[in-house]
């Protein structure tokens, strides 16, 4: 039980909100702000590590136990499953899946069978399913808005943030899917034998959001 | 053409060695725990009907079960779950059985999981089912036994004590589709605190609301009682608590009070458990090593209404605990105590030799080389300490 609570995060800018957030609530992230090459990372004065980790890595961490806590966005827990606890609405990284064509274009009209082009085939699929509607889902890694372009399909089910990129491109949004943000996610297992130093963790940051939300 | 003829399929592995010795002796350990008290073995085939799962009340997901058909063209399943098939037996071949009927099982399952998960297909498992009581001394036999499981494995176990109505009796109150309520069930089980409070927000404001929300926060020691004292939705919820707390109280003088802890929203998604719920944990192990509980329903739906109760023994995760434990390599090869050479002509005499030495407890192995040189090096090669040498028919006596 003496080792720390490990907790991992999603490189990039959920890790730096992550960083921030823990700051704000009196954590020492020094060492993980000046982590070099090292993938263990220190909170000293919380007896906590962090491992910072791909998005999709994070849930596979937390889902086997070796890491306690994770923060990934909502769209990988959407993509991914898995089972785990999913304890926080972060706030942080806020944007949405949406299904979008392009300009003018009217989706549902006629008979065919619609193609969607997504990196998210697990979440395209459950979101036509819901709709009742058969769909062929092409999985794209790159840039996705290159699929209807080339009309390699009807449409494209992908995080939307202000849209820009759609709009450059002459995409616009169809349909909104769902709501993302980063979510805090525990391990079942570490959840019950480490519950004091989780709730805590889980106390202080919603202590913290109430008294913030103001602003 | 590909061909998988050199790998085993995805979720599946050989078990060497080591590894099989502390299986077969975490199996002897469990057995000789069940059998010490009264349970008898039941085994069940591999092979069952589809039917047998897909039962109306909440099926077996079917994505998750491996199928084939027989040669009539029906449906079959490598059983996904131990305790169906024995619910199936009971409501048949043993239905005149005198009662309570106490049973065991030591045998696999199979579960297609996601691929590239880095999770096993096929379980083993070992667990006791007491069927024809609904007492709670039937109860608090099995969770003493679940106690002597996870204990005879580590000091620092940790059980944990629910009840499936609590979730029920809300969840009755509420006049909501049957597919909203999955959903609360989906999201209390993984204490989905985000997507929960969203679902609730759109129903009217009630108690019931409120002490949904508040369900899956329920979790820990004695503090729990009084906080569920507090969100007080009815009568019954209150008896299931008073219930729960008298069981809880029970089992901490069998384990202790650090070692036993509740949870009220524990609901076993895709599970037939009515009553009691427990679930058993180690550390250095992500998921449950030990779950089960009461299903007072189940048998009935094979058309035979008896209460039961039992529990079930990741016999696999348990090996992965025990072996990070104690660190000896898992697919290290036992060594052998005498290795015996016979010369030319002389084969009689050393099989009759090796059968004296085994009979003094020693492992022997016979030399397959042709030289007693050879022999030597191959034994030094090994480790075997002892090289026993027959080069003539007197050798035999002195053995």
């Amino acid at each position: 039980m003496s080792r720390p609570l490990r907790i991992a995060l999603t490189k990039g800018r959920l890790e730096k909100d992550t960083l921030g957030l823990l700051e704000s609530l009196g954590y020492d992230c020094e060492m993980v702000r000046n982590k070099g090459r090292r993938l263990i990372l220190p909170i000293p004065n919380g007896n906590m590590e962090v491992v910072l980790a791909k998005a999709a890595d994070v849930i596979t961490y937390v889902e086997h136990g070796v890491c306690d806590l994770g923060v990934v966005g909502k769209d990988t827990i959407m993509e991914m499953q898995g089972k785990f606890y999913e304890l926080l609405d972060l706030g942080f990284g806020r944007c949405k899946f949406a299904l979008a064509v392009k300009k003018g274009t009217d989706f549902y009209n006629g008979f065919s069978v619609k193609t969607i082009a997504t990196k998210y085939p697990n979440v395209a699929r459950a979101f036509f399913e819901s709709k009742g509607m058969d769909i062929d889902v092409v999985k794209i890694e790159g840039s996705v808005e290159l699929a209807p372009l080339l009309e390699l399909s009807d449409g494209i089910v992908d995080i939307v943030e202000t849209g820009t990129t759609l709009k450059e491109n002459g995409l616009e949004v169809y349909e909104d899917v769902c709501k993302i943000s980063a979510r805090l996610i525990a391990n079942t297992v570490s959840m019950k034998l480490r519950q004091t130093e989780i709730e805590m963790l889980t106390t202080n940051i919603e202590r913290y959001f109430a008294e913030h939300s103001h602003n | 053409m590909n061909r998988f003829d050199l790998i085993t399929p995805e979720g599946t592995r050989d078990a060497l060695f080591t590894e099989c010795t502390l299986r077969r002796e975490v199996e002897a350990r469990l057995r000789h725990l069940f059998v010490a008290r009264g349970y008898s073995e039941i085994i069940t085939p591999t092979l069952e009907f589809y039917d047998v799962f897909n039962r109306d009340a909440r099926p077996f997901p079917q994505e998750k079960m491996y199928k084939l058909t027989d040669n009539k063209g029906r449906l079959l399943v490598l059983r996904p779950d131990n305790t169906v098939p024995i619910a199936r037996v009971c409501a048949t071949r043993l239905r005149d059985a005198a009662l309570p009927l106490r049973l065991y099982y030591n045998q696999s399952i199979h579960i297609s999981s996601p691929s590239l998960k880095g999770r096993d297909d096929e379980v083993t498992q070992s667990g006791i089912e007491l069927i024809g009581s609904d007492s709670r001394m039937a109860d608090l036999e099995v969770i003493a036994a679940a106690v002597d499981v996870l204990a005879s494995c580590d000091t620092e176990y940790r059980l944990e004590l629910g009840n499936a109505a609590f979730f029920r009796e809300l969840t009755d109150q509420l006049t909501v589709s049957k597919q909203l309520k999955e959903s609360i069930r989906d999201y209390v089980e993984d204490k989905n605190f985000p997507a929960l409070g969203d679902l609730l927000d759109t129903l009217p404001a009630s108690p019931i609301t409120e002490a949904l929300r508040m369900l899956p926060r329920l979790f820990g020691g004695e503090e729990v009682f009084d906080k569920a004292a507090t969100l007080c939705p009815g009568e019954r919820f209150a008896a299931t608590l008073d219930s729960l707390k008298s069981l809880w109280q029970t089992v901490t003088q069998i384990a202790g009070k650090e070692r036993v802890t509740v949870d009220l929203s524990m609901v076993h998604r895709t599970d037939y458990y009515t009553g009691m719920i427990l679930r058993g944990y180690l550390s250095g192990y992500g998921e449950e090593i030990l779950s089960g509980g009461r299903y007072d329903k189940l048998i009935s739906e094979f058309g035979y209404d008896v209460p039961a109760t039992g529990f079930a023994v990741n016999v696999d995760a348990l090996v992965k605990v025990l072996s990070k434990q104690n660190a000896a390599d898992p697919a290290a090869r036992p060594v052998s105590d005498v290795l015996i050479w016979a010369a030319a002509g002389l084969e009689a005499n050393a099989i009759a030799a090796a059968e004296t030495l085994r009979a003094k407890g020693l492992v022997t192995e016979h030399s397959l080389c042709e030289t007693l040189a050879e022999a030597q090096a191959y034994a030094r090669a090994q480790g075997i300490q002892n090289v026993f040498p027959i080069t003539d028919a007197e050798t035999e006596d002195n053995a």
